[in-house]
């Protein structure tokens, strides 16, 4: 039982980021490569507050979000308004930079031996969650929630004007809307819910090291949202299930331990592709992937 | 000590600008974003090793060898992945998803087939030429040596044959191109083993001097990627200039700072480029609406 709640635990906080990449990646068009960064720099910031204040998470989230979400309006700043892949590019090296600095900042961050025995949040500041099922039930709050303001978001006119930039952006700019403004936004929430993610990694492991922030994990997130599908939100959802938990089935197939951990790698590449090939637009999506 | 980082800056950098125009001649003319380029770049390397060392034969033959292989397995991703896409209708996207499965499946094949610890190829320690204050091993002297040998060829072809226009002919108007008469799936195919060839030689020059494991590929394509965008996207030769700046760049920032920092110092100029001057330092000023 505890192995399933652990990939239920697991499983919540990639819905949280894969929700998060899809208001950038499937509701604006922006590829971004940095999700990974952000859920970094909110499992870290959550570790300083953790193991130096005693406040409740709440206090925590709201600092950790303001955090991240300022650091996403550097990007934002300098490129939101360049174009297809040169906004990839600026993403890929931001999150190289964070990742060197997790990796290099000793004194704050410990290199590449990371942070470990961190304090778990506390709710209101009373209820210290201890254990695996407190842990449980409150990732499935915050999905939960993250869930609801994703689908409040789709529906409301914000939403509904970011799929109208999705589709065409020269017809948004000439209805007199600033499309700038309108990505610079999408990605500054998606970069908070990220952060939001990253303490709560950070609260329930409670070990966190540079190796989980990488651009290979930004590449992981970004391909769950592929294989799910952009644009709703079934399509996030389907695709944090599909590779949190098909590649956990896969360990009951009974393949070697020693090539196990290599072939569930090899049989998730090859998903990838025949879905590119079968469904274009996702398991559960609306919409092909567009042009850059 | 700065003659020594130069030089050594140098070297690494002509890696990267081999590497570089094998990703940029695929990235140009099909704007797929290649990222199984790293798989091909380790692909290239282990088949360096096992050739080399558990089978024997000399070095050139092995790179030869190794070589021929990554062309193939190169031919395979656009005959088996990209050119069923593109006759889907799939967008960029699409295809660079399946570029990150190709990159997945060709990294876990070696992995599991050769395990991942690392590996050398060559075991004794290597004689070196001194010049001055300078000191140059001699598998840094094959680096630059074959390396500038290939680019410079790569660059007369591209500019003098009759296949290099076309290649800039199909990565300037692809319709055009068609209508025209000429067929953009013979000149992919031509792109994706010339790709194969640059990419395979560049990995075999590297692993050469300083081994192999089935995780280094992802990191040389990020810092090909950089020398590109810092040259300039949209021609080959600024790949040179790109990868040659990122080197010498590198190489003092680890010679006077320290190593582990390399990588954002690198990442640092990649982004004040892109703020200030995205086409780089030489390449084709576009606007785009």
């Amino acid at each position: 039982m505890l192995y399933i709640a652990h990939i239920l635990i697991i499983l919540n906080i990639y819905i949280i980021l894969v929700q998060a990449a899809n208001l950038t990646i499937g509701m604006s068009n922006l590829l971004t490569l940095c999700q990974a960064a952000f859920y970094g720099i909110g499992a870290y910031l959550g570790t300083l507050f953790l193991n130096q204040f005693n406040i409740s998470f709440l206090a925590i989230a709201a600092i950790v979000m303001t955090a991240t979400g300022v650091t996403s309006l550097i990007i934002s700043f300098a490129s939101i308004r360049l174009k297809g892949d040169f906004f990839i590019f600026a993403t890929l090296a931001f999150q190289m930079i964070v990742f060197t600095i997790l990796n290099n900042w000793t004194t704050v961050t410990g290199g590449p031996n990371g942070i470990s025995g961190i304090p778990s949040i506390k709710i209101f500041g009373l209820i210290q969650l201890k254990g695996i099922y407190p842990h449980l039930i409150f990732s499935y709050v915050v999905a939960a929630a993250t869930i609801l303001l994703m689908r409040n978001i789709i529906r409301s006119p914000f939403g509904r004007t970011m799929r109208a930039i999705r589709t065409d952006e020269i017809a948004v700019v000439a209805t007199g809307r600033n499309a700038s403004m309108y990505k610079t936004w999408a990605f500054f929430i998606s970069a908070a819910l990220s952060g939001v993610a990253g303490i709560l990694y950070a609260s329930y492991i409670p070990y966190i090291d540079p190796s989980n922030f990488t651009l290979d994990e930004s590449i992981f997130i970004l391909s769950a949202l592929f294989i799910g599908g952009i644009g709703n939100i079934k399509g996030p959802l389907l695709g944090a299930v599909f590779v949190v938990v098909i590649p956990e089935l896969l360990r009951f197939v009974g393949l070697p331990t020693d090539i196990a951990a290599d072939l569930r790698q090899i049989i998730y590449g090859l998903s990838l592709i025949i879905v590119m090939f079968c469904r274009p637009q996702g398991i559960a999506g609306v919409l092909q992937p567009s042009n850059r | 000590m700065l003659a020594q980082f130069i030089i050594n800056g140098l070297i690494m950098g002509v890696n990267y600008s081999l590497l570089a125009i094998g990703f940029a001649i695929v990235y140009n003319t099909t704007k797929i974003f290649h990222i199984a380029a790293a798989g091909l770049y380790v692909f290239a390397a282990y088949m360096f090793w096992l050739f080399s060392v558990p089978i024997g034969l000399h070095s050139i033959i092995a790179g030869l060898v190794s070589v021929i292989l990554t062309m193939s397995l190169s031919l395979l991703c656009e005959i088996g992945v990209y050119r069923p896409l593109k006759h889907l209708k799939a967008t960029n996207n699409v295809a660079m998803i399946a570029s990150i499965g190709l990159l997945a499946i060709i990294i876990n094949s070696i992995a599991m087939l050769f395990g991942n610890n690392a590996k050398v190829i060559q075991t004794v320690s290597s004689e070196s030429l001194t010049i001055g204050e300078i000191l140059i091993t001699s598998p840094q002297l094959i680096q630059v040596s074959v390396g500038v040998i290939i680019i410079l060829l790569i660059l007369i072809l591209l500019k003098r044959s009759g296949w290099g226009l076309r290649l800039r002919a199909l990565s300037d108007d692809e319709i055009l191109f068609k209508v025209l008469g000429y067929n953009p799936d013979a000149t992919r195919t031509v792109i994706f083993l010339m790709s194969g060839a640059i990419i395979a030689i560049s990995s075999d020059l590297t692993a050469y001097d300083l081994g192999l494991d089935p995780q280094m590929g992802m990191n040389f394509l990020v810092s090909a990627i950089v020398a590109m965008i810092i040259g300039g996207i949209g021609k080959t030769w600024t790949c040179l200039i790109g990868g040659l700046t990122l080197g010498v760049l590198q190489a003092l920032v680890s010679g006077y700072f320290s190593a582990s920092w390399q990588n954002a110092v690198s990442f640092i100029l990649l982004l004040l480029f892109l703020f200030l001057k995205p086409s780089g330092i030489a390449g084709i000023k576009t606007r785009t609406v």
